[in-house]
């Protein structure tokens, strides 16, 4: 039978429409639920966005009733909700909330599941589209798909859907990331797959593409003719609070923060324009960069164009910090970078011979991720020997990711007076002061696109598995090599090692001042 | 100017003359280092009664404290011609560690000025290159002329303060065709998110495959809101492509609206638009729309907002199936509907058709 068109969807809100569905959070009483994924769909309901009929399902192995879950969820709601907590809105969205007690490796557990999703369905009178949400720790991701597989869960009923979202970190190398992609290819449909970068739900990062193409005065300057390199910074002033230290010190800022979130805004800065908005032509163009990227392999190649880092004790915001090996958590011993530079050249036409630079590091002097790219300079013959203030005369354009997101550029003007002299002025635009209204959070974004059916803002398996075959080699000049790159040391609260800024200035460049 | 005929006049700011406006505005911005203006738009009250002032300031405080822009307040009175008076004031919200964002506005007092005067005053006084939206107030009346109409991007209207409907109608249908702006109506405003609410109703299989059964559709309005149920039948009978619309068979009672069409089916469709009862809730009657109803066959979709709460609740019952949802509703304060507006980009391709069909069903309910 044709499907039956709704005559009413007037596409009113121009955003995506997600579809009725139970979502199913497996690791529903952690951390990552109670702080983002409920506030976040809390939200889409404000937003009048939610589906009808809408069901959550949190799935761990503590005993509890629904009502002792939803009185945590609410707790946490109160805290995070972006647009605060309305009572009659959280009672009609949290009745719909249940929890399901069960190991993530108990096959009993799923049968259960399977039976209270069967419930839900006959309440309904129709069966719904299921989105499971792998919200657990990695480990467990491969498991709880070999379940969802073997209980039949990861089939939709005819007509419908079942779709996996993935957390971060997606594998930790190649090998693993592969293993990953085949359980879950061999569980869901490469198109009913999700994986998750936070990164793409940003404000910002989603307006560069407009602000690229849109803008016929970047559009045609975006390329080695005009631009002279391109820099990528994600500085932290935290250190390892929280306990983090033991995760991260298995990670490492390459794989931590490189191979997933600063390669996914660097796709979007590089990318050719797609040939549609379409999840597949967005994507086709961003594995394209990160195919393209030099390859950086042996220890002579890495060295020469990647610095690795840890902290020294030393202080942020006047506190005084201990360093990277006396954190708690952290191996004393430990070889894991808290800092990495790297200098980067993507072969195609487009970008021949410009140095794209991403830093990223812990306990540096504040938090800020951002882009900023660096335009060649005019002849400037006629001004050649005029004063300047400021310490370039470079034309730059900012793009802040967080926080404070927007844009910004910084342009050379005479100085008033009577002499010509110039000076850098910066014309920025930002979000918050322009626009009253506060920006989605990106997790409501992705949760809406996955219930639409939108993978835009979604890593594809192949941009996955080129990302990680890109930094395995790095990983393994560092760890299996002869003559590993040196670990360098930078004070806390400092901009990173003094080997970050050679790197750099061996082009006649510098790290802009943030 | 009489104090009379200005009731509100301090509410304005700082009167300036008109030749040293944006002089007196960089002012405000070189004094306080702590303030930062910022403006995306010229947005524009256009009013012909004077006695609104203090309303009119408070809206446009309410829309520049989410969306920054050059606000313009023009109050055009049908008095003897005066000279035009202006003055200045800035809105501002905290920002980041101590400093403000502010809007910056410029209140015109008019006497007696016709639309090319109109046009003298305040459009030498628009931030360049910015879109200018109008909020005309009342009906479309001495002013409303081409010179003026054709530099506005964005018009916004509230048909539920026209004091003659299908004339009104007539007057912007023309106005829309000969220039290139769009059209905003707050009465279509008002039923954004019922509409959503009824799309998302019908995301229920069970419910959609029952709608060809719909018989009858009922809407109840608050007071003075006719216009919005108007505007959300015409919108039904277009979507569900019923006939052209006729009185029904049975007459309705007093203040009511009882239409038909046909449906592609052949069948029936009758629309009973009502206002809530008088004795209703006092609250009721701060909202636009109270409830939707569509019937018919084992189907029945009911949606309401319960004393004009912040919510709208939605029923669906399909045979022995039925659910209810909770969603958000509109704003029941017509800057929350503006701002709303301003969120959107782009117009309304269905408020376009519909606002084509509304001749027929002013007709039809004998408001021609
Ligand atoms: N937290 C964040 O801000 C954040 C940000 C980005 C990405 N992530 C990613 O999100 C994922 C979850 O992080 P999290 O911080 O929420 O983790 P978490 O706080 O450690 O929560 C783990 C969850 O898994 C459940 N669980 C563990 N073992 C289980 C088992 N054998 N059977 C059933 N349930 C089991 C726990 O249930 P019990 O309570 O019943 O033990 C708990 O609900 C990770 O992949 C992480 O990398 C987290």
């Amino acid at each position: 039978m044709a499907e039956l068109e709704n005559p009413f969807e007037e596409n009113l809100l121009n955003r995506n429409r997600a579809e009725p569905c139970t979502v199913v959070i497996f690791g529903a009483t952690g951390d990552l639920t109670n702080r983002k994924l409920i506030p976040a769909l809390y939200n889409v309901a404000a937003c009048g966005d939610l589906p009808p009929q809408f069901k959550v399902v949190g799935f761990a192995r503590r005993d509890k009733s629904d009502e002792v879950f939803r009185a945590e969820l609410e707790e946490g709601n109160r805290r995070n909700s972006r647009q605060g907590h309305d009572e009659e809105l959280w009672s009609s969205f949290a009745q719909n909330i249940h929890y399901h007690r069960s190991e993530f490796e108990d096959p009993a557990g799923y049968v259960r599941l399977k039976q209270l999703l069967d419930r839900f369905d006959r309440e309904r009178g129709a069966p719904a589209n299921r989105l499971f949400y792998l919200a657990s720790a990695p480990e467990a991701f491969v498991p709880i798909l070999d379940m969802l597989r073997a209980s039949g869960l990861n089939h939709a009923p005819q007509g419908r859907w079942a779709r996996v979202v993935c957390e971060k970190p997606f594998g930790k190398d190649l090998i693993t990331a592969r293993a990953l992609n085949d359980t879950v290819a061999a569980t869901f449909a490469e198109r009913d797959t999700y994986r998750i970068d936070h990164y793409l739900g940003k404000e910002t990062a989603q307006n560069i593409m407009v602000l690229r193409f849109a803008n016929a005065l970047f559009e045609p300057n975006w390329n080695s003719r005009y631009i002279d390199n391109v820099q990528i910074t994600c500085a932290e002033n935290l250190g390892m609070e929280g306990g983090r230290g033991g995760y991260y010190d298995t990670a490492g800022a390459l794989r931590d923060m490189v191979q997933n979130h600063l390669f996914q805004l660097l796709s979007l800065v590089a990318m050719e324009p797609p040939t549609d908005l379409s999840a597949d032509s967005v994507r086709d163009e961003k594995v394209k960069v990160i195919r393209a990227l030099r390859p950086l392999i042996g220890p002579e190649a890495v060295a020469a164009n990647v610095v690795r880092a840890q902290y020294a004790a030393g202080s942020v915001d006047g506190v005084a910090r201990v360093g990277y090996r006396q954190e708690d958590r952290v191996n004393p011993q430990s070889m894991t970078e808290a800092y990495v530079a790297l200098r980067l050249f993507i072969d195609t036409w487009r970008w021949q011979g410009v140095p794209f630079y991403i830093r990223v590091g812990k306990r540096l002097p504040k938090k800020a991720t951002e882009i900023s790219v660096h335009f060649k300079k005019p002849p400037q013959v006629p001004f050649a020997t005029r004063r300047l203030l400021g310490n370039s005369s470079e034309n730059t354009l900012v793009i802040r990711i967080q926080p404070d997101e927007g844009i910004a550029m910084r342009i050379l003007c005479k100085q008033p007076g009577q002499a010509l002299n110039m000076q850098q002025v910066k014309m920025d635009f930002r979000y918050s002061s322009s626009f009253g209204t506060a920006s989605p959070e990106a997790y409501e974004r992705l949760l809406l696109d996955a219930m639409a059916g939108d993978a835009t803002l979604f890593a594809r398996c192949d941009e996955v598995e080129n990302a990680w075959r890109f930094i395995d080699e790095i990983q393994r000049a560092w760890h299996y090599s002869d003559k590993p790159p040196p670990m360098c040391e930078y004070p806390a609260g400092s901009w990173g090692p003094r080997e970050a800024d050679e790197l750099l200035r061996q082009d006649g460049h510098q790290w802009r001042l943030l | 100017m009489s104090n009379a005929a200005l009731p509100n006049g301090e509410a304005l700011g700082l009167e300036v003359p008109l030749g040293s406006i944006e002089r007196s505005l960089q002012q405000i911005w070189a004094d306080d280092q702590a303030k930062t203006r910022s403006s995306l738009i010229n947005f524009a009250i256009y009013s012909e009664e004077a006695g609104d002032l203090g309303r009119h300031c408070a809206d446009l405080e309410a829309i520049t404290a989410q969306h920054s822009c050059r606000a313009l307040l023009v109050v055009n009175l049908a008095a003897e011609t005066a000279p035009a008076r202006a003055w200045i004031s800035a809105h501002c919200r905290p920002y980041q560690e101590g400093k403000v964002v502010c809007s910056e506005q410029i209140s015109f007092v008019l006497q007696g000025a016709d639309a090319a005067q109109v046009q003298n005053v305040v459009f030498g006084h628009l931030d360049s290159d910015l879109p200018l939206m109008v909020w005309w107030q009342g009906s479309l009346k001495r002013c409303f002329e081409e010179r003026l109409y054709s530099r506005i991007h964005t018009l916004i209207v509230d048909s539920s303060r026209w004091s003659d409907p299908a004339a009104q109608l007539q007057r912007l249908l023309g106005a829309w065709r000969s220039a290139d702006f769009d059209v905003r109506d707050l009465s279509w405003t008002r039923s954004h998110l019922l509409r959503t609410a009824l799309a998302v109703a019908f995301q229920d299989g069970k419910a959609l495959e029952h709608l060809h059964e719909l018989q009858h559709i009922e809407i109840v309005h608050g007071q003075g809101h006719r216009s919005a149920a108007l505007l959300l039948a015409a919108w039904l009978g277009w979507r569900l492509k019923g006939g052209k619309p006729q009185p029904a068979a049975a007459a309705p009672q007093d203040g009511d609206a009882s239409l038909q069409w046909i449906s592609p089916q052949g069948g029936t469709v009758t629309v009973a638009i009502k206002a809530a009862a008088p004795a209703a809730d006092q609250a009721a009657h701060s909202c636009a729309l109270l409830s939707l109803e569509l019937s018919g066959g084992g189907m029945s979709v009911r949606i309401w907002r319960q004393s004009c709460s912040s919510f709208i609740h939605i029923r669906v019952c399909a045979g022995e199936h039925q659910h209810e949802e909770v969603m958000p509703a509109d704003s029941v304060s017509d800057a929350g509907l503006v701002g709303a507006q301003l969120e959107r980009a782009g117009g309304s391709t269905h408020f376009r058709e519909v606002l084509a069909l509304l001749p027929h069903w002013l007709e039809a309910t004998g408001s021609h």
